[in-house]
């Protein structure tokens, strides 16, 4: 007992293993709802939220009713995966006894974060969808514009990591000669039993919500805390999948992302034939293009995505509140944007909504989703071993220069 | 408690988060002399998994396994 208890709370979870329950429980989810897991989507709304609330008139943004503004968060299921994502997270740092809140040495990362976190906000909403429904959720649903998505994604994040290496940007560590004392552990530990009472409360409000009838948001509400719970036990981070490649030929997360989303394609397309749902397509536009660039960058600028963002604030990672306040910005300013400032217009009305299911037939789309899921792996796989060729030319070089 | 390592230098990296700790302990150890020992201290969650993988990735050494202190990780890794 006590070490099935320290697996599950003292120690990370196999991101392959959460990626693929990830894929599992999303596939799942669109075959009980027919949405799909989307976060920023929420961000949006809440945006629209604040602005009703200072009296702004959004009644004329067409964005708002493309993207269904109604009621309140807490009526919305979407709002309840984004409430739920964070109570998930939440809970699992609690119960590993993990919060602590973390200042960042560095003030400059505030403004980065900040800014990031805008760009990131604006790209995405601009693409209409984030890591999720223009990616890891979107691929699944056979939307074309997904790979748009994930292509200029991988190249914002490029650009992203050279700037995090520039020296003003990345700041200095502060080094010190010598050993330097640990923080004195605290004797009482008192996270766990918060953790189980806000797991108790958060469970009893999904049974409400079930029993009262409100099955929508009770799916909603459990399947966000599921999220929630596997981001962050498997510490889920997509900014990272792309920028360590880059950055220290880093590819676990990248090939753990590929596979999760090659189960979830795979039931997905079973779920969609079974049921006979309609997949959820986007646009295809150059607004796709010029929105996962955007985000690439942005997300390494603010050094997390928009999910990666929740977990880590829940730590108590402070520099997390920026970033998440920042995602807002953005997506509001691009629901601003969108029709104002002639976004649509010049970036998104000749665009085409293009389903591979519908141009490819079932076996076409997931055929060649597969296909390129296994490009990515495979350029995956490059990426690290050019990295690896080029440290080994590196050491052998400074071993001969000494 | 561990052995008492008698540490070179030390990196007190709590507060920042990823990917600043991977990078900030690889460039000072590549600045270090060979065999000096460096003392890492982080509280950023995913740097207790990719700090070590990432040095030993690089060719890296610990003189010992990390430490778990708390909300914080202690690394010490030879350079």
């Amino acid at each position: 007992m006590k070490s099935s208890i320290q697996f599950i709370f003292q120690r990370y979870w196999n991101p392959y293993l959460v990626l693929v329950m990830a894929g599992i429980l999303s596939a799942l989810y669109f075959g009980l709802t027919s949405t799909v897991w989307a976060v920023t989507g929420e961000f949006t709304r809440l945006g629209g939220d604040i602005l009703l609330l200072f009296g702004v008139d959004i009644s004329d943004w067409q964005y708002f009713d493309m993207v269904h503004l109604q009621g309140t968060t807490w009526n919305r299921p979407d709002g309840w995966i984004v409430w739920g994502m964070f109570a998930g997270a939440l809970i699992m740092v609690l119960l590993s006894n993990s919060f602590k809140i973390r200042l960042p040495q560095q003030k400059r990362r505030y403004v980065q974060g900040l800014i990031g976190g805008i760009i990131a906000g604006f790209g995405a909403r601009l693409a209409l969808g984030c890591n999720l429904a223009a990616f890891f959720t979107g691929v699944p649903q056979f939307s074309f514009h997904s790979w748009i998505f994930i292509v200029a994604t991988g190249i914002g994040t490029f650009f992203g990591a050279k700037l995090t290496k520039t020296r003003w940007w990345k700041g200095k560590p502060s080094l010190i000669r010598g050993n330097t004392q640990p923080t004195q552990l605290k004797k009482r530990i008192i996270q766990p039993y918060v953790g189980g009472v806000i797991a108790a409360l958060y469970i009893g409000l999904i049974i409400y919500f079930f029993v009262s009838g409100q099955k929508l948001l009770g799916l909603g509400a459990l399947f966000g805390l599921a999220f929630g719970i596997l981001i962050e036990r498997g510490q889920i981070c997509f900014t990272s999948a792309f920028r360590d490649l880059f950055l220290v030929g880093r590819s676990i997360m990248a090939k753990a992302i590929i596979i999760g989303m090659a189960v979830s394609s795979i039931l997905t397309i079973i779920v969609i034939s079974i049921y006979d749902l309609t997949p959820i397509t986007q646009i295809a536009a150059l607004s796709t293009f010029v929105g996962g660039a955007l985000f690439g960058l942005g997300i390494v600028m603010a050094s997390g995505c928009e999910t990666g963002m929740m977990y880590r604030l829940m730590e108590g990672q402070i520099l997390f509140l920026p970033v998440f306040v920042g995602n807002i910005i953005g997506a509001t300013f691009l629901a601003y944007a969108w029709d104002h400032l002639g976004v649509y217009n010049v970036l998104v009305k000749s665009g085409t909504k293009i389903n591979l299911l519908d141009t490819l037939g079932p076996i076409g789309a997931i055929s060649i989703t597969l296909l390129m899921l296994g490009g990515l792996y495979a350029l995956t796989v490059f990426g690290e071993k050019r990295y690896q060729r080029k440290l080994a030319i590196k050491r052998g070089m400074s071993i001969h220069a000494s | 408690m561990q052995a008492k390592l008698e540490a070179d230098f030390t990196l007190d990296l709590r507060g920042e988060s990823c990917p600043y700790p991977v990078i900030y302990t690889l460039e000072t150890l590549e600045g270090m002399n060979k065999g000096e020992l460096l003392q890492v201290i982080t509280d950023c969650p995913g740097s207790f998994r990719n700090v070590p993988e990432e040095a030993i990735a690089h060719g890296y050494k610990f003189a010992q396994d990390p430490v778990k202190n708390g909300q914080e990780y202690v690394f010490h890794i030879y350079a």
